[in-house]
């Protein structure tokens, strides 16, 4: 059913087209190219133009762009799968757990979340990349380490607004185990939030791989889009007239991180009235609320904080 | 459909007995809101679902009219088709809803909202999610005002003092917060907002729903003095039939998108004329009297995608003929039982039916085509 | 299996015990609160209340009056700030292990208000019955069994033809249909009282009277006792055997239905009575009382909660609280005007 919708919304579809290319490009890199080593060095002439030979060209080190190109595909998509797979899973962890704990669970947590949250990124990234090594595991570690804290404060917001429903204290009042209601009652009713995350911390993870790799803290040994960035700068590709070498796999980052975005808002779309038989209620009010708000050009927001403000006192001051 | 005919009814200050003088579809003077075959569709993905199937409807000035119905029955649709607050899904596929002889279904948006919130205010269902948690009534009370008025602070703030006094609520609470006040103080808060311009009509979406008995009863009671001190008129959208019963002149009942019954409350109470107002007005308990095992109203209403064929209550109908499943019945006139003329869309008052129970009348002895219109 | 038709209704419990009784139940909640003050809100104060077996009693009072705390603590979501709940006899307290827990949780479990909001929409509806049946019915050891009963506590409460509802997910039901759905999900542990908060307040009037029927009918065939919670003294007066009236966190009156309605004697219960819509009645006309502001029950003083609003109130209301004194054999009430203290 949601795969059906997915493919008839036309963002969904363009960015699923792309995603499925660059999945090829990874799976199966020998079908596209016939230079099978891309890394080796002095294979071709450097610096050719793009012909029938060379599609891209050839980098000053003499491989074939097009095929470095082809075989890039794979850690770039390894590294954002996994990364935005494990940040997925952490944020969904830590904000469902601080939510439906609460208390001095959630401080902590959230305390931690937030930290992380503010934390810039990016030199902290260059920091434990520089330290750990050079491997895509300490890539994957690194991006998941920085991008798990936004994921898990949405998370949080979520599991907040659905810790009350009725439906989850039905469940503690049937006599369920705790992770049986997390697990089995309140994830199942988030699986479309889950999957927007995912798709973001991917494409929060191709860019920023691709920026490590760029500045030299890639896997130097593995063809990769960022790498042939990183090489294309350091041979001053743009200023030996050779741009392609970077315009290449800039655009390949462009096109797989736009794939992820599409997909992305696709899902919004989608995934918001999947969710429907859950709050068709309050959407309704909520509509209601909104036509009035701007009747009297009031204001866009009384929706959902209000009805939970307006349930039993009691139940809130618990 | 309506005929001008006798004197114009001012604000009537006696509830109980402004239903007597009240006549369906003799209008007195120029009726204030004047609903013509409305029809409302929504617009899904199965094809158009009919929430409101023609339905006619004329309010005059300072009348209270009553809606009642289950939920699902097009009752809500038909308030806001009457606001003009639906939206798409939802759409107006036919009719006119005429205020002051308007139609407000063509007039042009702008137009639209300068009549709304000043001519005509709306109360919703829960005030809660109508006002914004983050800011105070006073600040709300002075956008409302803001967007139809260039009025001075000192205005804007006299006025909503001397409305929020109306509903007995202290203007102190001008400063407060919606969750600062009680469900009711809130609910009319609501009322006190759209009062703010003095409008001609209130249409009410079950206000009191959300409130327990006590604060209900009192609220209706407010509602019908500041009716009679201020002279608006209200249509007044409710599930409970026994809510409105002391405080509506005309109740009109609604079931899966049609009107079954409008007439006076008193008449419609005391003879009603179709067999679901009938088993509606059963099925709450009392609270004097004997106690008596109760029905309620077997099934559920009926989906409007697919509604029944024939009488669209035949399904769950204690006195269903084998006509009913077959025949639409039209608004019969039932005429003037309890004093007003009262219609009623049941086989068992089309002219030539000997009156109810005949239940095998081999068939229709009729040709049934007497187009018998709320006139 | 023993009806106690002749329940006591305080002091120690001689043989017989009801079903289950709380002994000066309390629970506060802090509100506002910063690191140095906080107020307590007495959300339930002094509650002693009984159940029998085969027994509808009805818990009525307003929004805040406490009567879905004492759902919330009888169903153990709350702990109790002080007093007792027993249980078949047992304090439940003494309850420990997860086995002794699901075995109270199955005797006593709890239909929610909403049930738009009580059924987890990504789930057919059988599912919180099935899951029910897993924790509480060990006795149903196959599949074909669990499917058979779940069909039958699905046509018990009405719905039919049960094969097809239980396939439907909740947003194909109607309102009424999934509140049948709720206690068919209790039924299901055959329980020995059913929990029911507001069940009915957020359906079609039309359809109330029949879920209302579904509890007598499950009262008198299967034996199931109920708390019935509503602010709807109407309905309560329809089903109930008896029926305990609170105001602010209080009981105020209670005693056998029918003498509580025909003379109500705390003033609170005489409001809640004439506020009742009836339309084969002439209106009266009385909203003062009504008007009033809700009672006090945040760091409350002794004395009646009900005095700002009531029209007797005299001046040992300001200052003393008023205890439940028998007015007739087994109705009770609180008032130092109508149930004056022997002696006072």
């Amino acid at each position: 059913m949601k795969f059906a919708s997915l493919v008839k919304n036309r963002k969904a579809l363009i960015g699923l087209i792309l995603f499925v290319l660059t999945c090829l490009l990874a799976l199966a890199p020998g079908l596209f190219t016939t230079d099978h080593n891309p890394g080796v060095y002095g294979v071709y002439p450097p610096n050719l133009g793009p012909s029938t030979g060379h599609l891209l060209g050839t980098t000053s080190y003499g491989q074939d762009i097009y095929s470095q190109l082809v075989y890039g595909a794979r850690q770039v998509l390894q590294i954002a799968l996994l990364a935005g797979a494990f940040a997925t899973v952490l944020a969904v962890l830590i904000g469902v757990t601080a939510a439906y704990l609460g208390g001095l669970v959630d401080e902590v947590l959230s305390l931690v979340t937030n930290v992380v949250l503010i934390l810039p990124t990016f030199p902290l990234m260059i920091i434990l990349a520089k330290y750990a090594g050079q491997s895509n595991t300490v890539m994957i570690v690194v991006l998941v380490a920085t991008g798990w804290s936004y994921g898990a404060n949405q998370m949080r917001a979520q599991a907040l607004s659905l810790r009350n429903r009725d439906f989850l204290e039905a469940a503690r009042v049937r006599g369920e185990r705790r992770s049986y209601i997390i697990l089995f009652e309140m994830l199942p009713t988030m699986t479309s939030l889950i999957v927007a995350n995912f798709l973001g911390s991917a494409l929060y993870s191709v860019l920023a791989a691709s920026g490590l790799q760029f500045i030299g803290l890639g896997n130097a040994d593995a063809q990769s889009w960022g790498t042939m960035l990183y090489n294309a700068n350091n041979a001053e590709a743009l200023q030996g007239g050779n741009a392609l070498w970077i315009i290449a796999p800039g655009v390949a980052i462009a096109v797989l991180s736009a794939a992820f975005a599409l997909m992305n808002y696709a899902f919004d779309e989608i995934g918001n009235p999947a969710l429907r038989p859950v709050r068709r209620k309050d959407l309704r009010r909520s509509r209601r609320a909104e036509r009035l708000a701007a009747r009297d050009a009031a204001h866009p927001n009384a929706e959902k904080g209000a009805s939970d403000v307006d349930s039993d006192l009691y139940a809130d001051a618990s | 459909m309506s005929t001008p005919t006798s004197t114009p009814t001012p604000p009537d200050p006696d509830t109980d007995t402004a239903a007597g003088t009240a006549d369906v579809g003799a209008v007195t003077g120029e009726p204030l809101l004047d609903v013509r075959d409305l029809r409302i569709v929504y617009d899904s993905a199965r094809g158009p679902v009919e929430a409101c199937s023609g339905v006619n409807l004329t309010v005059r000035p300072g009348e209270f009219v009553g809606i009642v119905g289950e939920s699902g029955c097009g009752k809500s649709t038909l308030l806001f088709g009457i606001a003009q607050l639906h939206s798409a899904p939802a759409r107006i596929a036919g009719g006119q809803v005429l205020f002051r002889g308007r139609d407000l279904v063509t007039l042009p948006p702008k137009e639209l909202n300068d009549l709304r919130w000043r001519d005509i205010a709306v109360v919703m269902q829960s005030a809660m999610n109508a006002l914004n948690p983050v800011r105070t009534i006073g600040d709300q009370f002075k956008d409302a005002i803001l967007a139809h008025e260039k009025w001075s602070e000192e205005r804007i703030r006299e006025r909503s003092a001397e409305v929020l006094r109306l509903v007995a609520i202290d203007p102190v609470h001008l400063r407060s917060f919606p969750h600062q006040l009680s469900g009711g103080m809130r609910q009319r808060a609501m009322i006190a907002m759209a009062l703010l311009f003095t409008p001609d009509l209130i249409v009410m979406d079950e206000p009191t729903s959300a409130l327990d008995v006590v604060a209900q009863r009192s609220l209706m009671v407010q509602i019908k003095e500041l009716q009679q001190q201020l002279g608006f008129a209200v249509v007044f959208v409710t599930h409970d039939m026994s809510l409105v019963s002391h405080f509506s002149d005309r109740l009109l009942v609604m079931y899966a998108g049609q009107v079954v019954e409008f007439g006076p409350t008193r008449t419609v109470f005391d003879t009603p004329s179709h067999p679901y107002s009938a088993s509606l007005l059963e099925a709450f308990p009392s609270i004097r009297g004997p106690k008596v095992p109760l029905t309620g109203i077997p099934g559920d209403p009926p989906n409007l995608a697919h509604p029944p064929a024939g009488c669209r209550f035949h399904p769950r109908c204690p006195q269903v003929q084998e006509r009913c499943r077959t025949e639409q019945p039209e608004l019969f006139d039932v005429g003037g039982v309890g004093g007003g003329a009262v219609v009623s869309r049941c086989l068992k008052h089309h002219p030539g039916n000997p009156l109810a129970a005949s239940v095998e009348s081999a068939e229709p002895p009729k040709p049934a085509e007497a187009e018998v219109q709320p006139s | 299996m023993t009806a106690v038709d002749e329940r006591p209704e305080a002091g120690p419990a001689p043989a017989g015990a009801p079903l289950l009784e709380t002994r000066n139940l309390s629970r506060h909640f802090k509100v506002g609160g910063s690191l140095f003050s906080h107020q307590l809100l007495h959300a339930v104060d002094d509650v002693n209340l009984t159940i029998g077996e085969r027994e509808i009693v009805a818990l009525v009072g307003e929004s805040g009056s406490g009567k879905s705390t004492m759902a919330r603590l009888l169903a153990q979501v709350y702990k109790p700030t002080s007093g007792e709940i027993r249980f078949q006899g047992r304090d439940l307290a003494q309850l420990r292990g997860r086995s002794a827990q699901l075995k109270y949780r199955s005797d006593v479990p709890m239909v929610f208000q909403d049930p738009f909001a009580s059924l987890n929409p990504v789930y057919k509806v059988s599912h919180g019955i099935l899951r029910g049946m897993k924790l509480h019915r060990p006795d149903l050891t196959t599949q074909q069994a669990r499917r058979a009963e779940l069909l039958r506590v699905v046509s018990a409460v009405g719905l039919n033809p049960p094969e097809e509802i239980v396939e439907r997910y909740p947003y194909e039901l109607s309102g009424g249909q999934r509140q049948r759905i709720g206690f068919a999900q209790a039924l299901a542990y055959r329980p020995k009282l059913i929990l029911a908060d507001e069940p009915v307040s957020m359906l079609d009037v039309s359809i109330r009277i029949g879920l209302l029927n579904v509890m007598a009918k499950l009262r008198d065939e299967e034996g199931v006792s109920f708390l019935y919670i509503t602010h709807d003294i109407a309905s309560a007066r329809y089903v109930s055997d008896r029926i305990m009236v609170m105001y602010g966190g209080h009981v105020v009156e209670q005693g056998p239905t029918e003498s509580v309605l025909a003379d109500p004697k705390h003033p609170y219960t005489q409001l809640l009575l004439s506020a009742v819509p009836d339309p084969r009645a002439p209106l009266e006309v009385t909203t003062e009382a009504a008007k009033a502001e809700p009672p006090a029950v945040i760091d409350p003083k002794p004395g009646c909660r009900f005095r700002a609003r009531c029209p007797l109130a005299v001046e040992a209301c300001a200052t003393v609280t008023p205890l439940l004194q028998p007015v007739e054999p087994a109705h009770k009430a609180a008032c130092h005007v109508t149930a004056p203290a022997p002696g006072a």
